[in-house]
């Protein structure tokens, strides 16, 4: 395979083929300046298969991304009319930030990946600052703390903390790929960012973003080779603990703590019934879709019914107009958007880039799957937001964002085989 | 190096994709097609349920009409205020629409606040029967909340609402019965045709939105609600109106101790014209004591007994004493002795009685004495029925024999229902004797059911008896019904006259006919005889069942029967008083004349014509023209050949003024006082006491004393005597005053043992 390839890299100029046998074979080194500087100047074009940018990737995104406006838009616009006077209200700020966000989108294809280097350190500091000031600026608000607003944009801190993870591991594995076996490189740092992050989360609270983070830690630990026997031990751990929760009883304690979790339809107490609305009015409106929906935009329960519809809730709406059928469609189209991404990721020619798109294609595949499993009662409902789908522009610029990143590994990948 | 990595890597990014493809969204993807597919229907109902609102739309009840569509009972639009509290976001709110709906409805806040905590519920009625204007204003205060939140424009609800309405109040209350507070019917005609006046409720199914609003799907069912039919009935308001005004009035008279029934019933279709009862009570408001001493001493009651009575006083006023009550019929009863002894021949018009006062019906018991104790003598079988003789009865009764004795029972109708469209009818009650087959007799029962003691009867049922006779023999069923018809004024149902079967024959009939007339104008029955009209009638007094009021004295039911004209007999009416207490009990003092004072107002109002004797002629009124403005002269040729006697006051040249007065009614041959001056109209005479004379008698008086007399009742003879009088004797009025008599006989029919 490295005959193959260096095959195929002598065919490009020298200067350059230099260049990049050297950082190939010295993979996840930071790279100097004036390297970054050649490789700039190579041109990206903007759409163009031949100089790597991955077509039928970019036609996914595009293609998720007016799908999940579409449907964003039907599920809000009743609750848009009743609370904001305006049924366009949602979807006019969020194609906003569609617009805007595919711009960065382009903008960042064209931004070469290594830079990020040099961002993985501070982004995670970064990160976990912004979280610690959401805590602060909110001590005393009783609602979770997720929020960060600046000026009129809001931004939920967690989104960039999820990012900055996966640019460290990245990063953090790329450089110390050999050494990852070892606890010292591989386990520890996934402890203490894990430890770190889930206490700052825990403080907003937000739980299903420790979830999440907590198995983004672990994909890309994984990805980076770090021995499965510790995975093995952490999930026995994990299991252990929620066993005996469950003997001594406080799993219940905990279970009846989480919303109401998987007892949406059988609720027996006002109270209950009412923490429960929006899980039983999500399930009311995935059942009432039936194999083929109701139709596009006839759904009963986004008036009113089923609290912010255009939020994590959206999907539901999604099934109640479209069906099992539609349902299952806009899921192959993720799957294969997510197949598509960590594909073009597979082609990277260093550990950096592959680590660093995979883990940014994992972390959707994730959140769509999660986001699902909440929607159907299968999680406790506890804010995952659909990606493309949900309402809120700072995350579907995040995501736009990362989808720019993984466009400019397909580019370099693409170039790189020249 | 490098490559090797990489492929490790990439190995281990394959694995995880697969792991998020298969795991995650294959799960994700069964999930989805458990709830969509498997659950789908079920999660779907249960969403449908959450979304549809089924609203009832109340159904406006029909109309009562009497014969000629005067309204008797009817429903308005009123409006039931219900929250819906599960829209309520917090306590201010709540007050705020509290307070609201306390300020317009009357009411108390924290009463409305108390419903609208009730948080998880949406229905909670407010108040029922809310009138219109009201509910304008609660349609202002329901726009002005929710102009801030709209959320809050769900929590008032206005549902459309009926309330009942009866014009003329204790009018008829017995038949009309009265609706509950969910315009249900609860006794009489609305009881007995709630189904008809009801109606079919609609329904409105709609999808709401989750705050209730609708949703913008045309997805609204409407079922209109069918308005209930309405009722035509037989009654007729004027006559019913007689009815109720006489039995007022002879209730006061007699002192009458338990109430009073009137039927009035035309003997050929069934139809019952008027049914009264009294004591009567308010339909707008039947929960309300209508017998003032009952409720007065009510109110002195301990709490504990006081429901109890409460509830027992308003079971006897809302009771239908002319269907519900059983009573002896005493003599009236002999009418059927009569015409079934006839029918079957055991006894013929040439068959005759002997009366020595007292009769011994069979060897070994004591006698039973007529009313007559020196004893009526030798009797024709019409003679012996006008003198309503008991000894002579009991003879009939005996040549008539038991088994035809319980077989015209059961054929007149006695032991079953007449089947008359009111809730609650009872039936009369045969002999009866423990151990023995229905219908079997002892002795004495023949010789005391003969005159009807022993055996009971219904109002209703004996109306409707001696109702065949009038007809030709032919027992009809009574009804109050004439037409149902619907909201559009279609007449949906007719009721036909049903003949249950002929009783007797018409030559029967015809002979019953005539004698019972010769009864009343000359018998016992004359004090019911009403002037022109053919009256035929029987009088009855009889033994209360039951204990008395006062030891060692007997209550009493004094009742007339009969019908008219005898010639071809049109309508029947039964009078019956309830414990008469004061000093005339007996049928011929208490019910005939009320009998006749009613008879004397419906017959003419019916359009029956009158058909006087020569000697009734005489005292037949007629109306006075004017004779104002002329001369004196000319005025008193006039009144001469208008057959009147002219008498003149003052010395003026023309007439200014006359008593009676254009228009009014006057006796035949009366004087007309003709005032040639103003002075002379201060003139007055002295009312003369015209009580306790004969009809020539009373004449002669008002000559004396220049007053005109009107004749009521029985006049043809001089063995009636005056017994009443409209104006009381020592009152001044002007000369000509018309002065109405009443005449009748104070012989008392019979007596019971």
């Amino acid at each position: 395979m490295f005959e193959k390839l260096s095959d195929k890299i002598r065919s490009v100029p020298t200067a350059l083929k230099e260049f990049l046998l050297n950082t190939s074979a010295e993979a996840g080194q930071v790279l100097s300046p004036e390297k970054l500087k050649v490789r700039r100047r190579k041109k990206y074009s903007l759409l163009s298969m031949g100089n790597g940018l991955d077509t039928v990737f970019v036609l996914l995104v595009i293609g998720v991304l007016i799908i999940g406006l579409v449907m964003m838009f039907s599920a809000s616009f009743p609750v848009a009319y009743f609370s904001k006077d305006s049924s366009y209200y949602y979807i006019k700020r969020q194609l906003l930030f569609a617009v805007v966000g595919v711009a960065v989108m382009f903008a960042l294809s064209f931004v070469d990946y290594h830079y990020y280097h040099k961002l993985a350190v501070p982004a995670l500091g970064v990160a976990w600052f912004l979280m610690i000031v959401v805590v602060l600026a909110n001590l005393k608000s009783t609602d979770p703390r997720r929020w960060l607003n600046i000026g009129p944009i809001s931004i939920q801190v967690s989104e960039i903390c999820k990012f900055a993870l996966i640019l460290f591991l990245a990063h953090w594995s790329s450089l110390y790929y050999d050494k990852m076996k070892s606890f010292k490189f591989g386990v520890a740092p996934g402890i203490v960012l894990l430890v770190i992050t889930s206490f700052l989360l825990y403080l907003e609270p937000h739980y299903s973003g420790i979830v999440i983070c907590g198995l983004i830690i672990a994909i890309m630990l994984g990805l980076a080779g770090v021995p499965l026997r510790y995975f093995a031990i952490a999930a026995a751990g994990g299991g252990g603990i929620v066993s005996i929760m469950a003997v001594t009883g406080k799993l219940t304690y905990a279970m009846s703590r989480l919303d109401g979790w998987g007892q949406a339809l059988e609720y027996t107490t006002v109270e209950m019934w009412n923490t429960t609305w929006q899980t039983r009015n999500s399930l009311y409106a995935i059942g009432s879709g039936g194999l083929w929906g109701l139709g596009l935009g006839q759904s009963r329960q986004k008036y009113m019914y089923l609290p912010e519809p255009q939020n994590d809730f959206v999907f539901a709406i999604v099934c109640e107009e479209l069906g099992f059928i539609g349902a299952a469609v806009i899921l192959i189209v993720f799957a294969v958007l997510v197949w598509r991404g960590i594909r073009i990721c597979l082609k990277a020619k260093d550990k950096f880039g592959t680590l660093l798109g995979v883990g940014l294609m994992a972390q959707i595949g994730l959140q769509v799957v999660l986001n699902i499993l909440v929607i159907t009662d299968w999680l406790p409902n506890t804010g995952i937001s659909l990606p493309f789908f949900s309402y809120g522009g700072s995350s579907l610029l995040m995501l736009l964002g990362q989808m720019g990143i993984v466009m400019n590994i397909s580019r370099s990948a693409s170039i790189e085989k020249k | 190096m490098g490559d090797n990595v990489l492929s490790s890597i990439r190995k281990r990014s394959v694995i995880l994709l697969v792991l998020i493809l298969v795991c995650g969204f294959g799960s994700v993807l069964s999930r989805l097609f458990y709830l969509q597919i498997i659950q789908g229907r079920e999660l779907s109902d249960l969403a449908v349920a959450q979304q549809m609102s089924d609203t009832v739309v109340t159904a406006k009840r029909g109309s009562i009409y009497d014969r000629n569509g005067n309204t008797l009972a009817s429903s308005a639009n009123v409006w039931k205020v219900v929250l819906a509290p599960i829209y309520f976001e917090n306590d201010s709110d709540r007050r705020q629409v509290s307070e609201g709906l306390a300020n317009i409805l009357g009411m108390n806040a924290d009463d409305i606040m108390e419903l609208a905590k009730k948080s998880d519920s949406y229905y909670q009625t407010v108040k029922r029967q809310v009138e219109s204007d009201e509910r304008n204003k609660i349609l202002e205060l329901i726009e002005r909340i929710s102009k801030n939140n709209p959320k809050l424009g769900s929590v008032i609800v206005l549902e459309e609402d009926f309330k009942r309405y009866y014009p003329y109040n204790d009018f008829a209350a017995s038949v009309i019965g009265f609706t509950g507070a969910d315009g249900q019917g609860l006794s009489g005609l609305e009881y007995e045709y709630d189904s008809y006046l009801t109606g079919i409720p609609g329904r409105v199914v709609s999808e709401n939105d989750g705050w209730g609003a609708a949703m913008p799907f045309e997805y609204e069912q409407k079922q209109e609600a069918r308005d209930g039919n309405s009722l035509v009935l037989t009654i007729d308001e004027t006559i019913q109106h007689f009815l109720e005004k006489h039995l007022k009035q002879g209730i006061i008279d007699y002192n009458v101790a338990d109430g009073a029934v009137a039927i009035c019933m035309d003997v050929k279709t069934g139809q019952i014209y008027g049914m009264a009862t009294e004591n009567s009570f308010d339909l707008n408001d039947p929960y309300e004591i209508s017998d003032e001493s009952a409720k007065k001493s009510l109110e002195k009651m301990a709490t504990s007994k006081r429901e109890e009575a409460e509830s027992e006083l308003l079971a006897k006023q809302w009771r239908n004493k002319a269907i519900s009550d059983s009573y002896y019929p005493g003599s009236v009863f002999k009418i059927i002795t009569a015409a079934a002894s006839l029918e079957e021949g055991t006894s013929k018009l040439s068959t005759t009685f002997f009366c020595t006062g007292s009769y011994v019906p069979y060897e070994g018991v004591e006698p039973i004495n007529c009313h007559n104790h020196d004893g009526h003598g030798q009797q024709t079988f019409a003679e012996a029925l006008c003198n309503s003789c008991n000894p002579a009865f009991m003879q009939m009764g005996n040549a008539l024999g038991y088994d035809n004795y319980w077989e015209y029972f059961q054929s007149f109708g006695f032991n079953s229902q007449t089947g008359i469209d009111l809730p609650g009818e009872g039936t009369g009650l045969f002999f009866h004797h423990d151990g023995e087959p229905e219908g079997s007799m002892w002795p004495t029962d023949l010789a005391i059911g003969s005159f009807g003691q022993g055996i009971t009867v219904t109002p209703i049922e004996m109306v409707t008896a001696v109702s065949a006779v009038a007809n030709g023999g032919k027992l009809v069923k009574p009804y109050l019904v004439k037409q149902i018809v619907d909201a559009d004024g279609n007449v949906v149902e007719t009721t036909e006259t049903t003949v249950k079967r002929q009783i007797i024959s018409q030559d029967t009939a015809d002979k019953m006919a005539a004698i019972l007339e010769k009864n009343a104008a000359e018998g016992t029955a004359k004090n019911g005889y009403v002037a022109g009209y053919r009256i035929a009638g029987k009088t009855g007094t009889s033994e209360k069942i039951g204990q008395s009021r006062k030891k060692n004295t007997m209550d009493y039911i004094a009742s007339y029967c009969g019908f008219a004209p005898a010639d071809d007999p049109q309508i029947a009416l039964l009078v019956y008083f309830d414990t008469p207490t004061g000093d005339a009990y007996y049928g011929s003092q208490v019910a005939a004349p009320v009998f006749a004072n009613i008879m004397s107002e419906i017959c003419p109002y019916l359009g029956i014509e009158a058909q006087y004797t020569d000697e009734e002629m005489k005292h037949v009124s007629t109306t006075a023209n004017s004779y104002i403005s002329l001369d004196v002269e000319s005025a008193r040729n006039a009144v001469k050949g208008d057959g009147f006697e002219p008498f003149i006051m003052g010395d003026g040249d023309a007439v200014v003024a006359q008593i009676p007065e254009p228009g009014s009614q006057i006796p035949r041959g009366g004087r007309i006082v003709l005032y040639t001056t103003t002075d002379s109209t201060k003139e007055t005479v002295t009312v003369p006491d015209l009580i306790g004379y004969t009809v020539s008698e009373v004449n002669e008086i008002s000559q004396e004393y220049n007053v005109n007399i009107s004749y009521s009742g029985s006049v043809d003879q001089d063995t009636v005597y005056s017994y009443s009088q409209s104006i009381d004797s020592g009152m001044q009025v002007a000369p000509g005053t018309v002065i109405t008599v009443y005449f009748g006989n104070d012989d008392v029919d019979d007596t019971v043992m």
